[in-house]
């Protein structure tokens, strides 16, 4: 059975006016940033330490004498019932269907499983090749193959069922309707834990500007997304765009439960004698630990903006990375490009961050979240665009 | 399909730029089909990013040790050729789709261009073990290419085509399988693609008439079977074996698809090995990183 459950109770409110300003946020409003993030922490089960409700309150420990890794409580709630049992989870396209990597990785240990991104009709994908191997990182222009909603949930919706570890559904589209379409479909399907929305895709209705790139297709979708279901609501914000924190924002106030970022870097790479591009695409996505650099500022910017929980994705290869995004704001990570190479690495993060947590004796890993973001309430990054070139 | 910690034995250089490597892997040797690869991680991630694909060149249960055969291209495999005896790698495999053959087959046919040939190689030592003929086409530029005879059983009859005429046939591989193709129940060939593809056009072109599909028509012809089953396979003439750029190797990233007749193929887990008719050849001509 699900440790998940669907509850609607989910007490966080979005505060109404957020987001539906354009441009930065207001400078006068001091953002929620760590106190709210936090609360997305679960409390540690046995009796949450009476007083100030943050576990950050409690007492530090000798290291030594931390509590031991069984103990330390990792569970993470990313808003409408959508509660992990650890905040690592696997990045949509890096994992499949979750059934590709259970001979050699232990699936049900994951915080959650991100699958590839799921359109209302099949898809073939673009031509290859598909991807190369970038300095740092990698290319991909897959575009998307998938055999469209109905067979990924005949194919794996009752097998996700009895899983233990929560699959979150990509949702892909070119369209308000097809989004909405795929999820009407996913709504009430046991299995399915919650959606995450790609909104990297060009929008037909808008001349093939992304939606991910326009604050207001952005909201539009969520919001008609949020109509159509229930489920925990994950947005996927993409790198690239100018400034990030209005389109995130505007994602919050539209009604998404929580944001993950970022998507891949637009990129390209050329043949090898130099003829033409070499993805059969031209363009592809960059990701890997190239991208960390990129994804650690947004991440950073955009816990600065939004009362709901962030999860981080973008080069993740070890705990140092993971540490760093929640140290920005992360209340969760997606582990992505790193799973090619080193496909346990995201259960390995599981024990090496409870091990961490054990060490420095912590009873939840609440207190590594937000301590870089900047104390002071207009700090340059949650300001304007002048630190840019 | 596992991860196994492979432990380097040997590691020598067969011909210029190529190299031959035996690991000790118990768990590879023993599960190891013809035609099946391993994702090899060449250095630490946050460098090389990505696993390189190796064909398994050959597998002896016995001792627990499989060998590869690679050149020397880039940086994932020259970190290779830099490894010592008793340094270990991490494999993932084995991995994919290997060779299909009919058990009525006797005679096979085996066509390799240059490094081809590591594809083939234990397709070699299983069909010797299983009692049938095996003869090797094998196609190269020049005479310093020539895979060495040594390193083949002496059941096998092996021929080569040079580009420019210095050892053997004078032109390409696929000029000697005419010779051969009434012979043959079943052919199996890993090359460069327009040797591929001059292989499946020439097939296509008898429609039928040759080998293991001749033996299923006198029989009654059989039940029609679906394109890219293993049973449709085993009853082709041609199987090729294919190449692609990969990501994950286990299908979950679709990076790796060429184009078949029926869309998008992943070469890691349909293939790498296909039945000629399954590839849509113009397709893939030229979308691919196949340079072997
Ligand atoms: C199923 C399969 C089996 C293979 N078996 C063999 C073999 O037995 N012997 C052998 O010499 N080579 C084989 N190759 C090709 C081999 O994988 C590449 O030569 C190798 O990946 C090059 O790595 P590099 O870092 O040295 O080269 P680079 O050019 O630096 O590699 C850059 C990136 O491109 C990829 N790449 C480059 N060339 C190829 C290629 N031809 N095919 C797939 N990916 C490529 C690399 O994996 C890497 O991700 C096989 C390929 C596949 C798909
Ligand atoms: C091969 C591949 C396929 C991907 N497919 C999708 C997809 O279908 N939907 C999506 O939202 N993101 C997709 N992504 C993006 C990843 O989920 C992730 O956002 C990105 O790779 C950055 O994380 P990383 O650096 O850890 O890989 C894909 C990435 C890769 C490498
Ligand atoms: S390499 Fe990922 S699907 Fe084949």
């Amino acid at each position: 059975m699900r440790a998940k459950k669907r509850v609607v109770t989910y007490g966080k409110a979005v505060p109404p006016s957020r987001g539906a300003t354009s441009g930065p946020a207001p400078k006068t409003r001091r953002t929620p940033t760590v106190r709210t993030i936090r609360s997305a922490i679960v409390e540690p089960r046995p009796a949450p330490p009476p007083g100030p409700a943050s576990p950050a309150a409690r007492p530090v420990g000798p290291p030594v004498a931390g509590p031991a890794r069984s103990t330390v409580d990792l569970s993470v709630d990313l808003g409408r019932g959508l509660v992990l049992r650890n905040p690592i989870l696997v990045a949509s396209g890096t994992f499949g269907y979750g059934v590709e990597y259970a001979d050699v990785v232990d699936i049900q240990r994951i915080g959650a499983i991100c699958c590839k991104g799921t359109t209302l009709r099949p898809r073939q994908g673009n031509r290859p090749p598909r991807v190369t191997e970038t300095p740092g990182g990698m290319l991909n222009s897959i575009g998307l193959q998938n055999p469209g909603v109905d067979a990924v949930l005949e194919r794996y919706a009752s097998q996700w069922a009895g899983w233990k570890v929560p699959v979150i559904v990509n949702v892909a589209g070119e369209s308000i309707e097809d989004y909405v379409g795929v999820v009407r479909k996913l709504d009430l399907v046991p299995g399915i834990a919650g959606v995450e929305l790609n909104i990297s895709c060009p929008n037909v209705g808008k001349g093939g500007l992304q939606f991910a790139i326009d604050q207001e297709a952005a909201a539009a979708v969520t919001r008609a997304v949020r109509r159509a279901t229930e489920l925990p609501l994950i947005v996927k914000l993409s790198p690239n765009v100018a400034d990030i924190r209005p389109i995130a924002a505007a994602i919050a106030a539209a009604g998404a439960d929580a944001l993950s970022a970022v998507n891949t870097l637009s990129g390209m790479a050329l043949r090898a004698d130099r003829t033409g591009p070499f993805l059969g695409n031209t363009y592809g996505g960059l990701s890997g630990p190239a991208i960390k650099p990129v994804a650690l500022r947004i991440v950073y910017e955009v816990a600065q903006v939004v009362g709901i929980p962030v999860i981080a994705i973008g080069g993740v290869t070890g705990l140092d990375d993971v540490l760093d995004y929640l140290a920005a704001g992360a209340v969760a990570v997606q582990v992505g490009t790193a799973i090619f190479a080193d496909p346990t690495l995201p259960v390995r993060l599981v024990d090496q961050l409870a091990a961490e947590c054990g060490r420095r004796g912590l009873a939840s890993y609440g207190p590594l979240i937000g301590t870089a973001l900047p104390t002071r309430p207009n700090a340059a990054s949650a300001k304007g665009v002048e630190y840019r070139p | 399909m596992q991860l196994v910690d492979a432990e380097l034995q040997e590691s020598r250089q067969v011909l210029p730029g190529q190299w031959l490597q035996q690991y000790h892997a118990p768990a590879l040797a023993v599960s190891a089909r013809a035609g099946q690869f391993v994702h090899v991680r060449t250095g630490d991630c946050s460098g090389l990013v990505l696993r390189r694909p190796f064909t398994i060149n050959t597998a002896d249960p016995a001792t627990g040790a499989i060998s590869l055969h690679f050149r020397e291209v880039g940086r994932g495999t020259a970190w290779l050729t830099r490894l010592r005896p008793g340094e270990r790698i991490d494999m993932l495999g084995p991995l994919g789709q290997g060779f299909q053959v009919d058990s009525r087959s006797r005679h096979l046919l085996l066509v390799a261009g240059g490094l081809g040939i590591a594809d083939l190689r234990l397709l070699v030592d299983e069909a010797l073990r299983d009692g049938r003929q095996v003869v090797l086409l094998y196609g190269c530029r020049d005479a310093s290419e020539v895979y060495p005879s040594s390193l083949l059983p002496d059941e096998v009859e092996y021929l080569v085509a040079t580009d420019d005429g210095s050892v053997g046939h004078r032109g390409f591989v696929t000029d000697l399988v005419l010779d051969y193709e009434a012979w043959a129940d079943q052919a199996f060939a890993c090359g460069p693609l327009p040797m591929l593809r001059t292989l499946a056009g020439l097939v296509a072109g008898r429609k039928g008439r040759l080998g293991v599909a001749t033996l299923g028509r006198k029989r009654g012809g059989g039940r029609p079977v679906p394109l890219g089953s293993p049973a449709a396979r085993k009853k082709a003439f041609l199987q090729v074996a294919m190449e692609q750029n990969m990501g994950c190797a286990v299908g979950a990233c679709l990076g790796c698809v060429i184009w078949g007749v029926n869309g998008p193929q992943r070469v890691c887990r349909e293939g790498p090995v296909f039945a000629f008719d399954e590839i849509d050849w113009e397709a893939t001509a030229g979308a691919g990183t196949h340079k072997r």
